[in-house]
């Protein structure tokens, strides 16, 4: 299972702060965040970070791995 | 003496923070501060509180990692980045940065440095409370 994060402004507009999505081989991360733009269109439109177990992450061709955590956010607005 | 980089709940000392970074090292000649503080009006609105989510051990990771670059970048002796999470109301403490270095120019040039790095590496989010509702803020640049 892959466990997907949702902080701030997205997990407002998801409804949700937590997901799990099951792994399938040759998974990357555009082929995860297409499938969470259908589910959840209007949260994944904030989605401008990603983040793959804890790092920064920009190339969507990046594999995923079995039990990785990803997490889509918003452009950040601490400090 | 606490962590030099932290994100919690409850308020931190000004003091307490210059007194560790101060203690850190005897050739310091320089301290820059930026103190972020939570304003009460906000795009033309009275701001009730503000409430901060964080993506905690990202967040806290980030900063580390914004820390030690800082300290290279900048040959600073150490510094400090505190953030606060949670909810705070109009003139309390949000975050804190502290640079230490023999001379003031690297001190104050690190200081801004890591706080505008903090606001595009570090992830954490702001929601204001106002009178009209509740808004995420959109980051200032």
């Amino acid at each position: 299972m892959i466990k997907v994060l949702f902080f701030g402004p997205i997990a407002a507009a998801s409804g949700a702060r937590e997901l799990s999505i099951a792994h399938s081989p040759g998974m990357t991360l555009g082929h995860l965040k297409n499938m969470l733009a259908a589910a959840h269109p209007e949260a994944m439109r904030l989605a401008v970070m990603l983040a793959v177990n804890g790092e920064h992450a920009r190339d969507l061709a990046m594999p995923l791995s079995d039990n990785s955590e990803v997490a889509f956010m918003a452009k950040f607005s601490g400090g | 003496m606490q962590a030099s980089v932290r994100i919690q709940t409850e308020d931190f000392s000004l003091d307490e923070e210059i007194a560790a970074l101060k203690g850190s090292s005897k050739r310091m000649g320089g301290i820059g501060t930026f103190l972020g503080c939570a304003r009460d009006f906000s795009e033309g609105r009275e701001v009730e509180q503000i409430s901060f989510d964080a993506y905690g051990s990202m967040a806290l990771s980030e900063m580390q990692k914004l820390r030690s670059d800082a300290i290279a970048k900048f040959d600073l002796l150490d510094a400090r980045i505190v953030h606060r999470i949670g909810t705070v109301r109009g003139g309390d403490n949000i975050v804190l940065i502290a640079a230490g270095a023999e001379h003031r120019v690297a001190a104050l040039e690190a200081c801004r440095w890591m706080i505008d790095e903090l606001k595009q590496r570090v992830p954490i989010w702001k929601k204001e409370t106002t009178p009209l509702g509740d808004d995420w803020v959109t980051p200032h640049p």
